[in-house]
Protein backbone atom coordinates (compact mmCIF):
# COMPACT_ATOMS: atom_id res chain seq x y z
CA UNK A 1 0.00 0.00 0.00
CA UNK A 2 2.86 2.43 1.37
CA UNK A 3 4.51 1.47 -2.23
CA UNK A 4 1.65 2.70 -4.21
CA UNK A 5 1.32 5.96 -2.69
CA UNK A 6 4.61 6.89 -2.73
CA UNK A 7 4.78 5.98 -6.57
CA UNK A 8 1.47 7.85 -7.23
CA UNK A 9 3.34 10.80 -5.22
CA UNK A 10 6.59 10.56 -7.21
CA UNK A 11 4.72 10.31 -10.43
CA UNK A 12 2.48 13.77 -9.66
CA UNK A 13 6.17 15.58 -8.59
CA UNK A 14 7.40 14.39 -12.15
CA UNK A 15 3.94 15.62 -14.13
CA UNK A 16 5.02 19.09 -14.12
CA UNK A 17 8.49 17.65 -15.99
CA UNK A 18 6.17 16.50 -18.65
CA UNK A 19 4.46 20.17 -19.47
CA UNK A 20 7.63 21.66 -19.24
CA UNK A 21 9.30 22.31 -22.49
CA UNK A 22 8.10 25.18 -24.57
CA UNK A 23 9.72 27.72 -26.03
CA UNK A 24 8.13 30.99 -25.48
CA UNK A 25 9.01 32.69 -28.69
CA UNK A 26 8.10 36.70 -27.61
CA UNK A 27 5.23 39.07 -27.88
CA UNK A 28 2.85 39.39 -31.05
CA UNK A 29 3.74 42.56 -32.60
CA UNK A 30 1.50 44.93 -33.76
CA UNK A 31 -1.92 44.10 -34.88
CA UNK A 32 -4.81 44.61 -37.44
CA UNK A 33 -7.50 43.68 -39.31
CA UNK A 34 -9.10 44.08 -43.04
CA UNK A 35 -12.37 44.90 -43.14
CA UNK A 36 -11.39 47.50 -40.56
CA UNK A 37 -14.32 47.32 -38.46
CA UNK A 38 -16.95 44.44 -38.64
CA UNK A 39 -19.75 42.56 -37.53
CA UNK A 40 -18.97 39.29 -35.66
CA UNK A 41 -20.92 37.47 -38.18
CA UNK A 42 -18.80 38.82 -40.91
CA UNK A 43 -16.00 37.42 -42.82
CA UNK A 44 -12.78 39.04 -41.64
CA UNK A 45 -8.76 38.77 -42.00
CA UNK A 46 -6.63 39.28 -38.70
CA UNK A 47 -2.73 40.33 -39.39
CA UNK A 48 -0.01 39.79 -36.95
CA UNK A 49 3.07 41.10 -36.90
CA UNK A 50 5.52 38.51 -35.65
CA UNK A 51 9.09 39.71 -36.71
CA UNK A 52 10.03 40.43 -32.96
CA UNK A 53 9.34 37.00 -31.88
CA UNK A 54 12.09 34.12 -32.74
CA UNK A 55 9.09 32.30 -35.55
CA UNK A 56 11.11 31.66 -38.78
CA UNK A 57 9.31 33.10 -41.69
CA UNK A 58 8.79 29.50 -42.99
CA UNK A 59 7.38 28.15 -39.71
CA UNK A 60 3.74 26.52 -39.84
CA UNK A 61 1.60 28.51 -37.07
CA UNK A 62 -1.79 27.53 -35.32
CA UNK A 63 -3.88 29.83 -33.85
CA UNK A 64 -4.69 29.22 -29.97
CA UNK A 65 -7.65 30.92 -28.65
CA UNK A 66 -9.87 30.39 -25.76
CA UNK A 67 -12.00 33.31 -25.34
CA UNK A 68 -14.98 33.75 -26.55
CA UNK A 69 -14.68 30.32 -26.82
CA UNK A 70 -12.35 27.35 -27.53
CA UNK A 71 -12.92 25.93 -31.16
CA UNK A 72 -9.27 23.65 -31.24
CA UNK A 73 -9.81 22.81 -27.52
CA UNK A 74 -8.25 19.67 -26.43
CA UNK A 75 -5.50 19.91 -29.44
CA UNK A 76 -2.68 21.46 -27.97
CA UNK A 77 -0.11 19.13 -28.98
CA UNK A 78 -1.46 18.66 -32.49
CA UNK A 79 -3.61 22.18 -33.39
CA UNK A 80 -6.00 21.26 -35.68
CA UNK A 81 -5.85 22.44 -40.08
CA UNK A 82 -8.57 24.76 -39.25
CA UNK A 83 -6.42 26.84 -36.60
CA UNK A 84 -3.79 27.35 -39.13
CA UNK A 85 -2.10 30.75 -39.78
CA UNK A 86 -1.08 31.95 -43.49
CA UNK A 87 2.42 33.94 -43.70
CA UNK A 88 1.52 36.69 -46.39
CA UNK A 89 4.94 38.73 -46.09
CA UNK A 90 8.01 39.41 -44.11
CA UNK A 91 7.25 37.72 -40.60
CA UNK A 92 3.50 38.78 -40.80
CA UNK A 93 1.17 35.63 -40.63
CA UNK A 94 -3.16 35.94 -41.10
CA UNK A 95 -5.62 34.54 -39.61
CA UNK A 96 -9.06 34.64 -41.54
CA UNK A 97 -12.40 34.01 -39.93
CA UNK A 98 -16.45 34.40 -39.14
CA UNK A 99 -16.46 35.00 -35.71
CA UNK A 100 -20.21 33.67 -35.40
CA UNK A 101 -18.72 30.59 -37.46
CA UNK A 102 -15.61 30.32 -35.78
CA UNK A 103 -16.77 30.30 -32.16
CA UNK A 104 -20.26 28.91 -32.24
CA UNK A 105 -21.48 31.90 -30.56
CA UNK A 106 -24.13 34.57 -31.61
CA UNK A 107 -23.03 38.00 -32.04
CA UNK A 108 -24.66 39.13 -28.55
CA UNK A 109 -23.02 36.07 -26.59
CA UNK A 110 -19.55 37.17 -28.25
CA UNK A 111 -19.90 41.34 -27.53
CA UNK A 112 -20.59 39.98 -23.78
CA UNK A 113 -17.34 37.74 -23.77
CA UNK A 114 -13.92 38.65 -22.46
CA UNK A 115 -13.09 39.62 -25.85
CA UNK A 116 -10.51 37.52 -28.29
CA UNK A 117 -7.97 36.29 -26.28
CA UNK A 118 -5.34 33.98 -27.96
CA UNK A 119 -1.84 32.53 -28.21
CA UNK A 120 0.08 32.18 -31.24
CA UNK A 121 1.60 28.32 -31.41
CA UNK A 122 3.38 25.73 -34.02
CA UNK A 123 1.71 22.56 -34.49
CA UNK A 124 2.94 20.47 -31.39
CA UNK A 125 2.52 23.67 -29.14
CA UNK A 126 6.91 23.25 -28.27
CA UNK A 127 6.59 26.60 -29.11
CA UNK A 128 4.17 29.22 -28.27
CA UNK A 129 4.01 32.82 -28.29
CA UNK A 130 2.94 35.63 -25.16
CA UNK A 131 -1.00 35.77 -24.54
CA UNK A 132 -2.74 38.40 -26.84
CA UNK A 133 -5.69 39.94 -27.13
CA UNK A 134 -6.98 40.88 -30.68
CA UNK A 135 -8.11 44.06 -30.40
CA UNK A 136 -12.47 44.94 -31.50
CA UNK A 137 -13.98 48.20 -32.70
CA UNK A 138 -17.41 48.77 -32.14
CA UNK A 139 -19.23 51.18 -34.32
CA UNK A 140 -22.57 50.50 -33.21
CA UNK A 141 -22.95 54.09 -32.24
CA UNK A 142 -23.33 54.76 -36.27
CA UNK A 143 -26.50 53.29 -36.13
CA UNK A 144 -28.05 56.39 -33.94
CA UNK A 145 -25.27 58.66 -34.15
CA UNK A 146 -27.05 60.95 -37.49
CA UNK A 147 -24.37 60.56 -39.58
CA UNK A 148 -24.14 60.27 -43.33
CA UNK A 149 -20.86 59.27 -43.40
CA UNK A 150 -18.48 57.77 -41.12
CA UNK A 151 -14.77 56.14 -42.08
CA UNK A 152 -12.59 54.32 -39.83
CA UNK A 153 -10.15 55.54 -39.36
CA UNK A 154 -11.37 58.95 -39.85
CA UNK A 155 -7.89 59.82 -41.67
CA UNK A 156 -7.13 56.91 -44.46
CA UNK A 157 -3.41 56.21 -45.81
CA UNK A 158 -2.97 54.60 -49.00
CA UNK A 159 -1.54 51.41 -48.54
CA UNK A 160 -3.75 50.47 -45.39
CA UNK A 161 -7.52 49.67 -45.10
CA UNK A 162 -10.20 51.71 -44.52
CA UNK A 163 -13.91 50.94 -43.96
CA UNK A 164 -16.47 53.36 -44.87
CA UNK A 165 -20.31 53.85 -43.23
CA UNK A 166 -22.78 54.99 -45.07
CA UNK A 167 -26.60 55.74 -42.92
CA UNK A 168 -28.65 55.93 -46.29
CA UNK A 169 -31.91 56.51 -44.24
CA UNK A 170 -30.22 60.26 -44.25
CA UNK A 171 -29.73 60.82 -47.93
CA UNK A 172 -32.95 61.95 -49.57
CA UNK A 173 -34.54 58.83 -52.39
CA UNK A 174 -32.45 56.14 -51.50
CA UNK A 175 -35.43 54.80 -49.57
CA UNK A 176 -35.83 50.81 -51.07
CA UNK A 177 -32.34 50.64 -52.81
CA UNK A 178 -31.80 47.35 -54.22
CA UNK A 179 -27.93 48.04 -54.07
CA UNK A 180 -25.57 50.94 -53.23
CA UNK A 181 -22.39 51.78 -55.23
CA UNK A 182 -19.51 53.83 -54.67
CA UNK A 183 -18.16 55.99 -57.14
CA UNK A 184 -15.06 57.44 -56.43
CA UNK A 185 -11.24 58.49 -56.70
CA UNK A 186 -7.93 59.36 -55.28
CA UNK A 187 -6.72 62.60 -55.18
CA UNK A 188 -9.81 64.77 -56.41
CA UNK A 189 -10.39 62.30 -59.12
CA UNK A 190 -6.72 61.85 -60.62
CA UNK A 191 -7.28 58.13 -60.56
CA UNK A 192 -10.98 57.46 -60.79
CA UNK A 193 -13.03 54.02 -60.08
CA UNK A 194 -16.38 54.94 -61.69
CA UNK A 195 -19.57 53.34 -61.00
CA UNK A 196 -19.86 51.89 -64.89
CA UNK A 197 -23.37 50.04 -64.23
CA UNK A 198 -23.11 48.29 -67.43
CA UNK A 199 -20.06 46.08 -66.62
CA UNK A 200 -20.92 43.21 -64.31
CA UNK A 201 -17.97 43.54 -62.42
CA UNK A 202 -17.04 46.65 -61.76
CA UNK A 203 -20.81 46.43 -60.20
CA UNK A 204 -19.12 44.18 -57.67
CA UNK A 205 -16.35 46.03 -56.85
CA UNK A 206 -18.25 49.07 -56.37
CA UNK A 207 -21.22 47.70 -54.39
CA UNK A 208 -21.40 48.38 -50.65
CA UNK A 209 -22.02 45.95 -48.34
CA UNK A 210 -25.70 46.13 -46.65
CA UNK A 211 -25.89 46.29 -42.95
CA UNK A 212 -29.38 46.17 -43.32
CA UNK A 213 -31.83 48.89 -41.81
CA UNK A 214 -30.07 51.24 -44.59
CA UNK A 215 -26.85 50.75 -43.17
CA UNK A 216 -24.25 50.07 -45.42
CA UNK A 217 -20.26 49.77 -45.34
CA UNK A 218 -17.48 50.04 -48.11
CA UNK A 219 -14.17 47.94 -46.84
CA UNK A 220 -10.85 48.88 -49.35
CA UNK A 221 -7.09 49.19 -49.09
CA UNK A 222 -6.79 52.46 -51.50
CA UNK A 223 -3.12 50.80 -53.26
CA UNK A 224 -5.29 48.03 -54.82
CA UNK A 225 -8.44 49.37 -54.56
CA UNK A 226 -7.18 52.38 -57.49
CA UNK A 227 -3.97 50.27 -58.23
CA UNK A 228 -2.17 52.95 -57.49
CA UNK A 229 1.36 53.26 -58.77
CA UNK A 230 4.06 52.49 -55.92
CA UNK A 231 5.29 55.91 -54.15
CA UNK A 232 2.10 57.43 -54.81
CA UNK A 233 0.94 59.78 -52.49
CA UNK A 234 -2.47 60.01 -51.34
CA UNK A 235 -4.07 63.66 -50.41
CA UNK A 236 -7.90 62.66 -50.26
CA UNK A 237 -9.72 60.01 -51.48
CA UNK A 238 -13.38 62.00 -53.05
CA UNK A 239 -16.86 59.83 -53.27
CA UNK A 240 -20.65 59.93 -53.92
CA UNK A 241 -23.10 57.04 -52.92
CA UNK A 242 -24.95 55.93 -55.82
CA UNK A 243 -28.60 54.09 -55.13
CA UNK A 244 -29.09 51.24 -57.87
CA UNK A 245 -28.41 52.63 -61.29
CA UNK A 246 -27.62 56.20 -60.83
CA UNK A 247 -31.03 55.74 -59.33
CA UNK A 248 -30.12 58.70 -57.17
CA UNK A 249 -26.90 60.11 -55.11
CA UNK A 250 -25.51 61.77 -51.97
CA UNK A 251 -23.88 65.18 -52.33
CA UNK A 252 -20.08 64.52 -52.71
CA UNK A 253 -17.77 63.51 -50.35
CA UNK A 254 -14.27 64.12 -48.84
CA UNK A 255 -11.72 62.05 -46.77
CA UNK A 256 -8.36 63.42 -46.06
CA UNK A 257 -5.44 61.19 -46.48
CA UNK A 258 -3.88 61.06 -42.85
CA UNK A 259 0.07 62.42 -42.89
CA UNK A 260 2.49 59.91 -44.84
CA UNK A 261 4.57 59.08 -42.54
CA UNK A 262 7.68 57.68 -44.18
CA UNK A 263 9.82 55.25 -42.84
CA UNK A 264 12.82 56.57 -40.68
CA UNK A 265 16.08 56.01 -43.07
CA UNK A 266 18.48 53.24 -42.33
CA UNK A 267 21.37 54.04 -40.99
CA UNK A 268 24.57 51.79 -41.09
CA UNK A 269 27.70 52.48 -38.78
CA UNK A 270 31.20 50.37 -38.34
CA UNK A 271 32.36 50.43 -34.57
CA UNK A 272 35.40 51.74 -33.36
CA UNK A 273 35.91 54.66 -36.13
CA UNK A 274 39.12 53.62 -35.50
CA UNK A 275 40.68 49.76 -35.44
CA UNK A 276 43.99 47.92 -35.14
CA UNK A 277 44.80 44.45 -35.85
CA UNK A 278 44.24 43.35 -31.91
CA UNK A 279 40.67 44.89 -31.79
CA UNK A 280 36.85 43.76 -32.89
CA UNK A 281 34.98 44.98 -35.51
CA UNK A 282 31.58 46.06 -34.45
CA UNK A 283 29.01 46.78 -37.28
CA UNK A 284 25.21 47.94 -36.97
CA UNK A 285 22.34 48.59 -38.90
CA UNK A 286 19.11 50.41 -37.69
CA UNK A 287 15.50 50.88 -39.56
CA UNK A 288 16.47 48.27 -41.78
CA UNK A 289 13.54 47.97 -44.62
CA UNK A 290 10.89 45.47 -43.89
CA UNK A 291 12.55 41.62 -44.55
CA UNK A 292 16.20 42.96 -44.17
CA UNK A 293 17.33 41.00 -41.54
CA UNK A 294 20.86 39.89 -42.23
CA UNK A 295 23.97 41.28 -42.64
CA UNK A 296 26.48 39.59 -44.39
CA UNK A 297 30.13 40.31 -44.84
CA UNK A 298 33.36 40.24 -46.36
CA UNK A 299 36.96 41.00 -44.71
CA UNK A 300 39.71 40.56 -47.23
CA UNK A 301 42.96 41.19 -44.61
CA UNK A 302 45.88 40.62 -47.37
CA UNK A 303 45.77 36.80 -47.86
CA UNK A 304 43.10 35.96 -45.18
CA UNK A 305 39.40 36.56 -45.81
CA UNK A 306 36.67 36.69 -42.99
CA UNK A 307 33.24 35.58 -43.83
CA UNK A 308 30.13 35.43 -41.45
CA UNK A 309 26.75 37.15 -40.97
CA UNK A 310 24.87 38.46 -38.65
CA UNK A 311 20.81 38.47 -38.06
CA UNK A 312 18.82 40.56 -36.15
CA UNK A 313 15.36 42.65 -37.38
CA UNK A 314 14.13 45.90 -39.10
CA UNK A 315 14.81 47.76 -35.49
CA UNK A 316 18.51 46.48 -36.01
CA UNK A 317 21.27 44.11 -36.89
CA UNK A 318 24.11 44.13 -34.75
CA UNK A 319 27.42 42.45 -34.21
CA UNK A 320 31.21 42.17 -33.87
CA UNK A 321 33.65 40.19 -36.00
CA UNK A 322 36.60 39.20 -33.91
CA UNK A 323 39.64 40.54 -35.94
CA UNK A 324 41.42 39.95 -32.93
CA UNK A 325 41.47 36.39 -32.89
CA UNK A 326 41.25 36.05 -36.89
CA UNK A 327 44.03 38.26 -37.56
CA UNK A 328 46.26 37.01 -35.32
CA UNK A 329 49.96 37.40 -35.70
CA UNK A 330 49.40 37.92 -39.49
CA UNK A 331 52.38 40.41 -40.45
CA UNK A 332 52.27 43.48 -42.62
CA UNK A 333 49.00 43.72 -42.35
CA UNK A 334 48.14 47.92 -43.31
CA UNK A 335 44.16 48.13 -44.42
CA UNK A 336 40.94 45.75 -44.56
CA UNK A 337 38.77 45.71 -46.68
CA UNK A 338 35.07 45.21 -45.46
CA UNK A 339 32.01 44.72 -47.85
CA UNK A 340 28.32 44.43 -46.23
CA UNK A 341 24.87 43.25 -47.84
CA UNK A 342 22.02 42.53 -46.56
CA UNK A 343 20.15 39.32 -47.65
CA UNK A 344 18.09 40.35 -50.11
CA UNK A 345 22.10 41.06 -51.87
CA UNK A 346 21.93 44.50 -51.86
CA UNK A 347 25.70 46.01 -51.02
CA UNK A 348 25.19 47.91 -47.71
CA UNK A 349 29.63 48.85 -47.11
CA UNK A 350 32.21 48.34 -49.57
CA UNK A 351 34.82 50.26 -47.47
CA UNK A 352 38.63 50.27 -46.93
CA UNK A 353 39.75 50.40 -43.37
CA UNK A 354 43.10 51.87 -42.51
CA UNK A 355 44.51 49.50 -39.24
CA UNK A 356 46.13 51.42 -36.78
CA UNK A 357 50.11 50.16 -35.55
CA UNK A 358 50.25 49.67 -31.69
CA UNK A 359 52.58 51.33 -29.90
CA UNK A 360 54.75 49.12 -28.25
CA UNK B 1 21.34 50.81 49.26
CA UNK B 2 21.99 53.20 46.28
CA UNK B 3 25.03 54.27 47.68
CA UNK B 4 26.13 50.83 47.44
CA UNK B 5 25.94 50.31 43.98
CA UNK B 6 27.81 53.69 43.49
CA UNK B 7 30.62 51.99 45.09
CA UNK B 8 30.58 48.52 42.83
CA UNK B 9 30.44 50.72 40.13
CA UNK B 10 33.47 52.71 41.29
CA UNK B 11 35.51 49.24 42.25
CA UNK B 12 34.58 48.23 38.73
CA UNK B 13 35.91 51.30 37.44
CA UNK B 14 39.26 50.37 38.55
CA UNK B 15 39.31 46.93 37.07
CA UNK B 16 38.92 48.56 33.67
CA UNK B 17 41.94 50.91 34.77
CA UNK B 18 44.05 48.77 35.88
CA UNK B 19 42.86 46.00 32.77
CA UNK B 20 44.46 48.70 30.52
CA UNK B 21 47.94 48.42 32.33
CA UNK B 22 49.99 47.02 29.22
CA UNK B 23 50.65 49.05 26.28
CA UNK B 24 50.76 46.40 23.29
CA UNK B 25 53.19 48.58 20.49
CA UNK B 26 52.71 45.35 18.27
CA UNK B 27 55.38 43.36 15.77
CA UNK B 28 56.43 44.92 12.32
CA UNK B 29 54.61 43.76 9.98
CA UNK B 30 55.25 44.57 6.36
CA UNK B 31 53.64 47.37 4.40
CA UNK B 32 50.32 45.95 2.46
CA UNK B 33 51.30 45.99 -1.18
CA UNK B 34 49.38 46.44 -3.81
CA UNK B 35 50.41 42.66 -5.07
CA UNK B 36 48.14 41.40 -1.89
CA UNK B 37 45.59 42.94 -3.67
CA UNK B 38 45.92 41.77 -7.18
CA UNK B 39 46.97 38.01 -6.13
CA UNK B 40 44.22 35.55 -6.82
CA UNK B 41 41.87 34.40 -9.36
CA UNK B 42 39.39 36.74 -11.09
CA UNK B 43 36.41 36.40 -12.67
CA UNK B 44 34.83 39.20 -15.36
CA UNK B 45 31.50 40.58 -14.79
CA UNK B 46 31.32 42.81 -17.86
CA UNK B 47 33.48 43.61 -20.76
CA UNK B 48 33.24 47.59 -22.09
CA UNK B 49 35.02 48.45 -25.51
CA UNK B 50 35.54 52.39 -25.86
CA UNK B 51 36.37 54.52 -29.18
CA UNK B 52 38.46 56.55 -27.43
CA UNK B 53 38.61 58.52 -30.86
CA UNK B 54 34.35 59.07 -31.04
CA UNK B 55 34.53 59.87 -27.33
CA UNK B 56 37.07 62.48 -27.49
CA UNK B 57 34.60 63.68 -30.90
CA UNK B 58 31.47 63.37 -29.00
CA UNK B 59 30.09 60.87 -31.74
CA UNK B 60 27.82 58.34 -30.33
CA UNK B 61 27.98 55.73 -30.06
CA UNK B 62 31.57 55.65 -28.17
CA UNK B 63 30.93 52.28 -26.14
CA UNK B 64 29.67 48.82 -26.51
CA UNK B 65 29.24 45.96 -24.06
CA UNK B 66 30.84 43.06 -25.33
CA UNK B 67 30.56 40.83 -22.03
CA UNK B 68 28.53 38.10 -23.68
CA UNK B 69 30.32 38.21 -27.14
CA UNK B 70 33.37 35.70 -27.86
CA UNK B 71 32.77 33.42 -24.54
CA UNK B 72 33.80 36.29 -22.64
CA UNK B 73 31.05 34.99 -19.88
CA UNK B 74 33.83 32.38 -18.91
CA UNK B 75 36.80 35.16 -18.84
CA UNK B 76 39.18 34.21 -15.91
CA UNK B 77 42.37 35.61 -15.06
CA UNK B 78 44.93 34.40 -12.49
CA UNK B 79 47.60 36.56 -10.73
CA UNK B 80 49.98 34.35 -8.92
CA UNK B 81 53.02 35.29 -6.41
CA UNK B 82 55.15 33.51 -4.51
CA UNK B 83 55.43 33.12 -0.78
CA UNK B 84 57.19 36.76 -0.55
CA UNK B 85 54.12 38.08 -2.34
CA UNK B 86 56.39 38.61 -5.18
CA UNK B 87 54.35 38.60 -8.53
CA UNK B 88 55.18 35.42 -10.34
CA UNK B 89 53.20 34.08 -13.72
CA UNK B 90 49.74 34.74 -14.67
CA UNK B 91 46.92 32.94 -16.86
CA UNK B 92 43.74 33.80 -18.76
CA UNK B 93 41.16 31.42 -19.16
CA UNK B 94 37.69 30.64 -20.97
CA UNK B 95 38.58 30.35 -24.58
CA UNK B 96 38.81 34.20 -24.89
CA UNK B 97 40.05 36.05 -28.14
CA UNK B 98 43.91 36.77 -27.36
CA UNK B 99 43.41 40.52 -26.66
CA UNK B 100 46.78 40.65 -24.43
CA UNK B 101 48.76 37.22 -24.00
CA UNK B 102 46.98 34.17 -22.38
CA UNK B 103 49.55 33.76 -20.76
CA UNK B 104 53.02 35.16 -18.72
CA UNK B 105 54.34 36.35 -16.20
CA UNK B 106 53.71 39.61 -14.37
CA UNK B 107 54.65 42.58 -12.50
CA UNK B 108 53.60 45.92 -11.22
CA UNK B 109 54.82 49.97 -11.96
CA UNK B 110 54.34 50.32 -8.78
CA UNK B 111 54.45 48.08 -5.24
CA UNK B 112 52.06 50.71 -3.54
CA UNK B 113 48.52 52.25 -3.98
CA UNK B 114 49.64 55.94 -5.30
CA UNK B 115 48.76 58.35 -3.79
CA UNK B 116 48.32 60.97 -6.78
CA UNK B 117 44.86 59.69 -8.27
CA UNK B 118 45.65 60.34 -11.68
CA UNK B 119 49.09 58.20 -11.55
CA UNK B 120 46.93 54.92 -11.97
CA UNK B 121 49.42 51.56 -11.62
CA UNK B 122 49.98 49.19 -14.25
CA UNK B 123 50.32 45.64 -15.08
CA UNK B 124 53.52 45.04 -16.74
CA UNK B 125 52.87 41.50 -19.00
CA UNK B 126 56.10 39.69 -19.78
CA UNK B 127 56.02 36.69 -22.05
CA UNK B 128 59.07 35.33 -19.98
CA UNK B 129 60.24 34.81 -16.40
CA UNK B 130 63.09 37.02 -16.30
CA UNK B 131 60.06 39.68 -17.27
CA UNK B 132 62.64 41.45 -20.13
CA UNK B 133 59.90 40.91 -23.23
CA UNK B 134 57.21 42.73 -22.14
CA UNK B 135 53.85 41.90 -24.14
CA UNK B 136 51.26 44.25 -22.78
CA UNK B 137 50.11 46.28 -20.16
CA UNK B 138 47.18 47.18 -18.21
CA UNK B 139 45.84 50.07 -16.49
CA UNK B 140 44.38 49.33 -13.11
CA UNK B 141 41.45 51.74 -12.83
CA UNK B 142 39.84 50.40 -9.96
CA UNK B 143 42.36 49.08 -7.38
CA UNK B 144 40.49 46.17 -5.21
CA UNK B 145 39.21 46.95 -1.27
CA UNK B 146 36.93 45.03 0.29
CA UNK B 147 34.22 44.68 -2.14
CA UNK B 148 36.86 42.24 -4.33
CA UNK B 149 36.04 44.11 -7.42
CA UNK B 150 38.96 45.23 -9.84
CA UNK B 151 38.89 47.40 -13.03
CA UNK B 152 41.38 47.08 -15.59
CA UNK B 153 41.54 49.27 -18.61
CA UNK B 154 43.38 47.80 -21.90
CA UNK B 155 44.43 51.18 -24.04
CA UNK B 156 45.20 50.73 -27.99
CA UNK B 157 47.54 53.43 -28.79
CA UNK B 158 49.21 54.79 -31.83
CA UNK B 159 52.06 57.62 -31.65
CA UNK B 160 50.72 58.06 -28.10
CA UNK B 161 46.84 58.59 -28.95
CA UNK B 162 44.57 56.41 -27.54
CA UNK B 163 42.17 55.18 -30.15
CA UNK B 164 40.00 51.80 -28.55
CA UNK B 165 40.18 50.67 -25.00
CA UNK B 166 38.91 47.54 -23.33
CA UNK B 167 37.43 47.89 -19.50
CA UNK B 168 37.24 44.30 -17.57
CA UNK B 169 35.47 44.53 -14.55
CA UNK B 170 36.72 41.76 -12.67
CA UNK B 171 34.90 39.84 -8.96
CA UNK B 172 37.11 37.97 -7.49
CA UNK B 173 36.78 34.12 -6.97
CA UNK B 174 36.86 32.54 -3.71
Amino acid sequence: MKKIIYTILLALLMAPNFMQGQENVGAVGSMSSFPVVYKYDEQVTWYFDLSGTTYAENEDLYMWIWSPSEPDAGNWENSSNFAKLTHVKDKIWSFTLTPTLYFTKTPAEIAASAGFWFRIKNKNGSKQSDVANMPYTDFSSFYTANELIRSYPTKPTIDKGVSILFNANLAPGFAGAKSVHMHSGLNDWDIKQEYQSWLPEIVAKTKLKDLGNGFYKMDLVPKDYYNAPDGYEMKNLVFLMVKDDWAGTTPDQVLFAGAYVPPPAPVFGFFPLQLSQKDFLGMSRKNNESGVNKLIYTITAGSKVINGEFTGGTAEIKGFVNLVAELNGIPNLTEIHVVVKDNKNKTISDTKMPLKTLDK
Amino acid sequence: MRCKSIYWLAVMMCFFAIGCDNTDDGSYVDPITIYEKVNGNWGLTNLKMIDESAKANKIEPSEENLSTYFNYEDFKIKFNVDEKNSPTSYEVSGNVPPLFAPKGYWKLSSDFQPVNPTGATKIYLYSDAQKTQKTDELLITSIPGKNGEMELKLVHASGGVPFVSYVFKLTTIN
